[in-house]
């Protein structure tokens, strides 16, 4: 079972071997490959090590936990591994390092040694820090991908693999394998389980890649992420190699009987005429502007890489608007139907509480201003009231000057004082104020403000033109003989669909007759009906 | 999804005019498309989808009009054509200071802007200002007659209107090529059968049909969600491969034990709450492979269906199959033979030799007719779910039973927010039917065995339904509900496993931003350092379930991640020269969707590291002083 990717079926815990994603924050999610390894990695004792700003996290304490579990970070010396080892050899020495010195200091060691076996269990828990350990989906994946080309997002991906009917079972071709994000994406789209044996035929994701090491990482990552019998990457040009695969019966060019084909490359014209049926006339090609196929197969035995009973659909993705006119295009030349262009628009959206008022906690984002117009108005009342004490007070010559200055100051903090009371009483009942010294506080600090959202300070306004396309099956005279003889024309007994008004009338006459009698002859229509179509359907 | 048009399947039409006409194609029925003429549907059936027809004269000795498959290249004639008299370079797009420089066929080029759903002009750069209506000199009565004895599929009468045009000398290119596509639209005999799958059908729903019953959901909001939500082929019924645990289950009362599963696997359960008629429920079913019956089971289905003309419930093995046989066929009503057929299997089984055929299988009434893996839970704030429009999809959830061969019938299960919540005040739930023995049973007549079959039958489906849900453990929660989501959340987050993915789609932002707002940063820590008085004692079970308060409405430390995006396709024309976003576009609610993930709280006080953690001491500080 643990030959399941983990992104089809993480199982119900972590298990080491497994891809897990360790969520720091929002944008910053870390993909780890758990590892059980006994004896130390790197230096550290307690084996392999995550090291974030949350505190240190030993893969031990990540194994063997429900998925989406909070881990507390554990107390690991990071700063004196490798130097301790060297200076201290008898004393800290583990795992493996420490049957390394094990012969130069004999018993001593060997003591500390079946202690240590124990270590990976007793790791000390630091006082705080945490992360959160998801398992792998193909949407936190690509929000942790390393880039290695433009990154095809979730709100493309997902909109995309819904237009194309990636369903469960489908063969879907995938020209560009880029970062993988698609491609994770699309292997979950048309998982319907791991074929059992070479005759059984499950969903699955012919990729095709050009850069030979875009290439080798991500052959790499399929086998890491266990998606190598549901994704087969290869290494192509597709504008002139086109898209047969080698197979299982070791045929070196064998048709993936492609239902869905998504293109993400530069010239996705180029690489079109190979989707076709058959093999386009070099004719049709060069009217478009396209060199002729280079295959050397003639006409007869050129192999599409579609399948040949069903539509295909299609999509290409180009960020530029000449690629676009060029490939819809040339889809028209080849055939293809129901083109369609779209672009897709994503924000993401800030929650976040705006606090704006004079008695508003000092805070970073509130904003302390008036919040109405009585607010301000009681402020103005407040600042122009002492603005005339003052002078008043100053006009008064039996009072000291340094007097002033200390009843002044005392005045205005009474003053300030009352206000923010008086404000507060307006939302906060009585009880609470008294309850506590600071009249603000009472409001819960994560409730205070109002509560409004944002579209992100930085939005993705162009991601990439998406091009849809469907691709019909053939349909030759034969076929449509063939049909025309099983279901033959010209005894029709209904019309459906838009009526005109006479026969609408002729309808609700008839419903509108004697339910009984309707009723019985419908019956006996019914079962004479049925007996005489019966030997035709079969 | 089939790639023929099957008999008395759903499909759509396309009309010239973008309209859409969705229809079940009954045999030997005549498909009228209004104004464009009509036709039998036995010239559709198990022909390829996505294939545009065009309406034939009808033939002297034919009651009926024959199609034409139109090949793409007479399809795109026009605008190929249209495409190489321009320059394929990349200036093709006349840019305004192109006049004067002259450099071939783009000089001087001006053209209209038409809205394409409209057909109506929406600004033109024409010096000559061009009437259409005024310069046309056919008359109305001219067209309609046209119409009316108009052959080779409308072409003749589009020819003649251009040809009468007065001033067709006078326009431009371009406004030449939306004169013909306005008239094209308007008269050519054309149509296209598209399946209608779910995209299609949300499409249709969207635009032709009321987008309120759909909570106005777009394609794109249904794709988020999917993938969000991680919804995906969920592995093969751990149960159903090996047949040992059937027979080691017979005699046991409930059957509700799941067999001890292996570990590794977390079966793909999700639980939806959809308000949306059913499109949500079978968008995620079209993820998970399960919306569509394949055609072999719907082939024996009709074979079974000959030999005893009526169905029976979609018991896990085929050999229970041929048991259903002849008596209660003459005894009971034609609508209750669903469920009398559960009599069969049970009464046979239990009285007679069991045949070889039936040795391994588990009596009737104890068969949960669920799959344990890929399913789909949906959760109703009625007494009955509406999932109408699953109806397209050959599937009636107020009578499964008619369709057991259907995948839904297995994999999708429903239950209301009572039963869920307060399963002791359902009535089947609670009252367990009393046992009868095998002998008791069969000196019952028909009809009161029958009965008692079905009692049994009912409370065992029930008790599944709601015991394993309430187990949790789900592998995601999807909602598109017009309830207030704090209040599925409280309820449903317990039950999901943990790092299960959440996506609620809503229709406006409100309801989305008070629920993110309840894990906010702010509540989130104030939940780690100081928990809601008693809480702090309580097992991290109780916590899960504990219902909430004014300050925390939500237990916040059991999501993670909570955020909010939406999304918004915009459509182009892509024709050469004039490619540009279209004009109009559908309004209305703009769509939001909440995504997080469950997350399980460590046990005990934790206490986050970093930056943020100083920042408050301070305030907490300043709060102390003052």
């Amino acid at each position: 079972m643990s030959t399941i990717s983990p992104f089809l079926d993480p199982g119900p815990l972590t298990t080491p071997g497994a891809l897990a994603l360790v969520h720091l924050s929002r944008d910053n999610v870390v993909p780890v490959y758990l590892r059980e390894g006994s004896g130390t990695v790197d230096g550290y004792s307690e084996g392999a090590v995550i090291n974030t700003r949350f505190g240190s996290f030993p893969h031990s304490t990540l194994i063997g936990q429900p998925w989406g579990s909070q881990i507390r970070a554990s107390i690991v010396d990071t700063g004196s591994r490798g130097r301790k080892k060297r200076k201290l050899g008898d004393v800290v020495a583990t795992g493996a390092a420490a049957t390394a010195v094990d012969d130069a200091t004999g018993n001593d060691t060997e003591a500390v040694n079946s202690s240590t076996s124990h270590t990976r269990d007793v790791v000390k828990t630091a006082a705080t820090g945490f992360i959160h350990v998801l398992p792998p989906t193909p949407e936190i994946w690509t929000s942790s991908l390393p880039h290695r080309t433009q990154v095809v997002y979730t709100p493309d991906y997902s909109y995309i693999l819904h237009r194309i009917r990636a369903r469960p079972g489908a063969q879907i071709i995938e020209a560009g394998s880029g970062s993988g994000s698609f491609t994770h994406a699309a292997a979950r789209a048309v998982y319907s389980g791991y074929p059992k044996g070479p005759g059984d035929k499950r969903g699955k994701v012919w990729s095709f890649e050009f850069n030979h090491d875009r290439f080798l990482k991500m052959r790499e990552e399929v086998e890491d992420h266990r998606l190598s019998r549901i994704v087969q990457v290869t290494h192509r040009d597709v504008y002139h190699d086109g898209f047969l695969v080698h197979s299982d019966d070791d045929d070196d060019d064998a048709s993936p009987e492609a239902e869905c084909v998504f293109l993400d490359v530069p010239a996705p014209w180029q690489a079109l005429p190979h989707l076709s049926r058959r093999k386009p006339a070099p004719s049709l090609l060069a009217s478009g502007g396209l060199e002729p196929l280079n295959s050397k197969k003639e006409t007869s035995d050129w192999k599409s890489p579609l399948r040949a009973d069903r539509a295909v659909h299609i999509c290409t993705f180009s960020p530029c608007i000449e690629q676009v006119t060029k490939t819809v295009e040339t889809m028209r030349r080849l055939g293809w139907m129901d083109i369609e262009m779209v672009e897709v628009a994503q924000r993401r959206i800030n929650v976040l509480r705006e606090k704006v008022g004079l008695n508003m906690p000092l805070e970073r984002g509130t904003n302390q201003s008036p919040r109405n117009v009585d607010e301000a108005i009681t402020r103005l009342k407040q600042i122009d009231g002492r603005f005339k004490e003052f002078y008043r007070d100053k006009r008064d010559v039996d009072v000291s000057m340094d007097d002033v200055d200390a009843e002044d100051g005392s005045d205005k903090g009474q003053a300030a004082n009352g206000n923010v009371n008086g404000v507060v009483k307006g939302d906060v009942n009585a009880a609470d104020t008294n309850t506590n010294t600071s009249g603000a506080s009472t409001l819960k600090p994560w409730m205070a403000g109002r509560l409004v959202h944002r579209t992100e300070a930085e939005i993705k306004t162009h991601t990439s033109y998406l091009v849809f396309a469907v691709l019909p099956q053939e349909w030759s005279e034969e076929q449509e003989a063939a049909a025309f003889e099983k279901w033959p024309c010209g005894k029709e007994k209904k019309i459906i669909g838009s009526l005109d008004k006479e026969t609408r009338k002729q309808e609700k006459r008839e419903m509108l007759l004697g339910n009984k009698q309707k009723k019985t002859a419908a019956k006996a229509e019914g079962s004479s009906d049925l007996v005489e179509r019966r030997p035709e359907r079969t | 999804m089939h790639s023929l048009v099957q008999p008395n399947s759903w499909v759509a039409l396309r009309l010239p005019s973008g309209n859409l006409r969705v229809l079940q194609v009954a045999p030997n029925t005549t498909i009228s498309l209004g104004k464009y003429g009509s036709f039998p549907t036995n010239l559709i059936i198990q022909r390829p989808y996505h294939l545009t027809y065009e309406l034939q004269d009808r033939q002297p000795n034919e009651n009926f009009n024959r199609l034409r498959i139109v090949p793409a290249a007479e399809l795109y004639a026009d605008i190929l054509a249209e495409g190489e008299k321009t320059p394929v370079s990349e200036d093709a797009t006349p840019a305004p200071d192109v006049e004067g420089a002259d450099n071939g066929p783009s000089e001087a080029v001006e053209y209209s802007l038409v809205d394409p759903d409209s057909g109506a002009v929406v600004a033109t750069t024409d010096r000559a200002e061009i009437d259409a209506s005024a310069r046309q000199t056919l008359t109305l009565d001219e067209i309609e007659a046209l119409k009316k004895d108009g052959t080779d599929a409308g072409r003749a009468l589009i020819a003649k209107l251009m040809l009468s045009h007065t001033a067709i000398d006078q326009k431009t290119e371009y406004s030449l090529a939306k004169y013909k596509l306005l008239k094209t639209r308007k008269y050519i005999r054309r149509f296209s059968i598209l399946p209608l799958d779910v995209p299609m059908l949300d499409y249709w729903t969207l635009e032709d049909k009321d987008a309120s019953r759909i909570m106005e959901m777009r394609e794109e909001m249904i794709g988020l969600l999917g993938c969000w939500a991680n919804v995906h082929f969920g592995g093969t019924d751990p149960c159903e491969a090996p047949p040992t645990l059937k027979t080691e289950q017979e005699g046991e009362d409930t059957k509700m034990e799941e067999p001890e599963l292996v570990q590794t696997s977390a079966p793909g359960r999700w639980l939806v709450v959809d308000d949306t008629g059913g499109l949500l429920v079978a968008a995620m079913a079209e993820r998970m492979g399960i919306l569509y019956a394949s055609e072999e089971d719907k082939l024996n289905r009709e074979q079974r269906g000959a030999k005893h003309s009526n169905s029976r419930q979609g018991g896990s093995t085929a050999g229970q199959q041929p048991q259903i046989k002849d008596e209660e066929g003459s005894t009971q009503v034609p609508a209750r033979q669903e469920d009398g057929s559960e009599v069969k299997p049970e009464s046979e089984g239990a009285t007679q030799s069991k045949s070889p055929q039936t040795s391994h299988k588990r009596p009737a009434e104890h068969v949960v007719p669920y799959a344990h893996a890929n399913t789909i839970t949906h959760i109703h704030p009625n007494a009955q779910p509406n999932l109408s429009f699953l109806r397209y999809y050959d599937f009636d959830i107020t009578n499964p039973t008619h369709t057991p061969y259907h995948p839904l019938a297995k994999h999708l299960m429903t239950l209301s927010w009572l039963q869920l919540l307060e399963p002791e005040l359902d009535s089947t739930y609670n009252s367990p039917p009393p046992r009868a023995t095998p002998e008791e049973i069969y000196s019952w007549k028909t009809n009161r065995r029958s009965t008692y079959h079905r009692k049994r039958k009912r409370w065992v489906k029930t008790r599944h339904i709601i015991d394993t849900t309430r187990k949790g453990e789900f592998s995601g929660l999807v909602v598109a509900s017009s309830m207030d989501p704090i209040s599925i959340m409280r309820h449903a987050v317990p039950l999901l496993a943990g790092g299960a993915p959440i996506a609620i789609y809503s229709q406006s932002i409100e309801a989305l931003t008070e629920l993110a707002d309840c894990y906010s940063l702010g509540r989130r820590a104030a939940w780690a350092t100081n928990m809601p008085e008693g809480l702090a004692d309580k097992t991290l079970e109780e916590q899960e379930k504990w219902t909430g308060n004014d300050d925390f409405p939500l237990n916040p430390s059991l999501v993670l991640g909570a955020s909010i995006q939406t999304s918004r396709v915009r459509k182009w024309q892509v024709l050469p020269g004039r490619t540009h976003p279209l004009m109009s576009g559908k309004g209305g609610s703009e769509g939001y969707i909440f995504t997080a993930w469950r997350v399980k709280p460590a046990e005990g006080k934790v206490e986050a590291r970093g930056k943020l953690r100083s920042r408050k001491r301070k305030v907490d500080d300043q709060n102390a002083a003052s």
